[in-house]
């Protein structure tokens, strides 16, 4: 700056011609786009760098409630605007109506997110052990994983002195899940092993447990036609799909065995499963975690005048829940639909 | 300054219609994009194509929104000084890993091809010689490609 100490007579502006408080919201916004533009651009990567990744209907993700969502953040960001237009002439009720109205569409967002991830939950998929049952291959391990499994099911019941007739059910459920689809490809690749039938009896432990709807579809498999569809049509690959007599979960999911029992909780087989729990939680989760704070401050706006003098701390927050806004407008065809 | 505020406040001032426009904008363009999901449009439009729409769609709803709802078409020259770094940033952070992804897709490596679900092409006629050294049940691709570690 000390080099300009001659030359014609500028007409300094010494600063932007806006607030100081939308200055460094659109600061902060600048670095906001780079890291969500990151985090994105990184999914994309893995998105399509990963040699299997799950369809939707693989990992209970569903189309409407993502396409609700951005409709819901969308009719926010326009209560918002009206809040702010209703602030600048004054209207300090008519704003405070708007602000509330934004309130309650952000906690509508965020309760359907929170259902949407417990159905991931109650299915076994997580971002991390322990509580992730997700392995990518139906090998060995995963033979290994179920038998564990199912042992401490049994051991569990077995250790109860007075059993009850549903438990006694349990048993028998687990001794035939041992008996009919873990014992046999155990064996199989024990004494086969690598061998192509060894193979097919993994994947059907797999499929009986945890049936992917993207094998089923490419296997020709039309659920959407109904359940009695399925057995008429013979899969065209090597391996001879168990479930393909299953019935429609909701939304294009197939029921596998850990749906007809929920006690089991199974360990389940998404190729690529991992990777997408890991990108999605992570990114949903941070745009989740962004819309908790904008939440926090629409209640402390609540707390306020919304006249003419907060006018500007409107527009600022505005800014930054259209931002929120636009992130998901992203997400929402990335996660859901590519 | 004041000038510029008052121009500001002129021009969103009694707009509720633009905002309105904007509004039903936005849903129109979300309908499209979830039309894609649908079964009739997976069928008629390659998954190349339907992602290209949903991504021109997905700017077009930025576009509007950050022109629309967060003013910025009508504030001063200060919104470059701002907005352009930024995405020049984040187009750097987006280039810089084109590379990761043009390898990554077009050359698989030995491990990610045999936990493929599918051998490529090229590799059939090793499957062949394979079989021929090591009879057993056929198909047995996976199993024989895994005693042959690839050169």
């Amino acid at each position: 700056m000390s080099d300009k100490h001659h030359g014609p007579d500028f007409d300094y502006q010494v600063a932007l011609p806006i607030s100081r408080g939308k200055t460094f919201m659109w600061l902060f916004l600048s670095t906001e786009i780079m890291f969500f533009a990151a985090l994105i651009g990184t999914y994309i990567v893995l998105r399509f760098g990963a040699i299997s990744w799950p369809s939707t209907h693989d990992v209970h993700l569903v189309e409407f409630w993502g396409a609700l969502n951005t409709f819901v953040l969308i009719c926010s960001s326009v209560s918002i605007v009206l809040s702010l237009e209703a602030a600048k002439q004054n209207k300090a009720a008519l704003a405070k109506g708007w602000m509330l109205l934004t309130l309650l569409l952000g906690v509508v967002f965020l309760s359907v997110k929170m259902y949407e991830y417990n159905s991931k939950f109650s299915h076994g998929v997580y971002p991390q052990h322990p509580h992730s049952g997700i392995y990518e291959k139906p090998d060995v391990y995963y033979a290994q994983a179920v038998r564990l499994r199912l042992n401490e099911l049994s051991a569990d019941i077995q250790n109860t002195k007075d059993r009850t007739p549903e438990q006694e059910q349990q048993l028998v459920v687990i001794n035939d899940i041992a008996r009919i689809y873990v014992n046999p490809a155990e064996e199989e690749i024990r004494n086969h092993p690598d061998s192509v039938k060894g193979r097919q009896l993994l994947w059907k432990l797999a499929d009986v447990i945890y049936p992917l709807a993207s094998v089923h579809d490419s296997h020709g498999d039309q659920h959407s036609s109904g359940p009695g569809h399925h057995a008429q049509r013979q899969p065209l690959g090597p391996f001879k799909l168990a479930s393909t007599t299953s019935e429609n979960d909701s939304a294009g999911h197939l029921s596998g065995l850990n749906d007809k029992h929920h006690w089991l909780k199974l360990p389940i087989m998404i190729p690529g499963g991992n990777m997408w729990a890991s990108t999605y939680f992570l990114l949903t989760g941070f745009h989740a975690l962004h819309v908790v704070v904008g939440l926090i401050a629409f209640v402390i706006l609540m707390l306020m005048t919304l006249g003419k003098a907060n006018a500007g701390v409107i527009e600022n927050v505005g800014l930054y829940w259209h931002f929120v806004d636009l992130v998901w407008i992203f997400l929402f065809p990335l996660l859901y639909l590519f | 300054m004041s000038d510029q505020n008052h121009d500001d406040h002129h021009e969103s001032h009694g707009s509720i219609r633009l905002y309105m426009g904007v509004f039903v904008a936005l849903c129109v363009l979300t309908t499209i994009s979830f039309l894609t999901y649908f079964s009739w449009w997976r069928e008629a439009v390659s998954p190349e194509m339907s992602r290209l729409v949903m991504m021109a769609v997905s700017c077009t709803k930025a576009m509007l929104v950050i022109m629309f709802f967060m003013h910025l078409k009508w504030e001063a020259n200060w919104k470059w000084v701002l907005t352009v770094p930024a995405s020049i940033m984040s187009a750097l952070l987006i280039f810089a890993l084109i590379p990761d992804v043009g390898l990554r897709m077009r050359h698989a490596s030995y491990q990610r091809m045999i936990h493929a679900a599918e051998l490529p092409a090229e590799r059939e006629g090793e499957q062949e010689a394979d079989k021929q050294e090591h009879p057993g049940p056929a198909q047995d691709s996976h199993g024989s490609e895994a005693q042959h570690p690839a050169a």
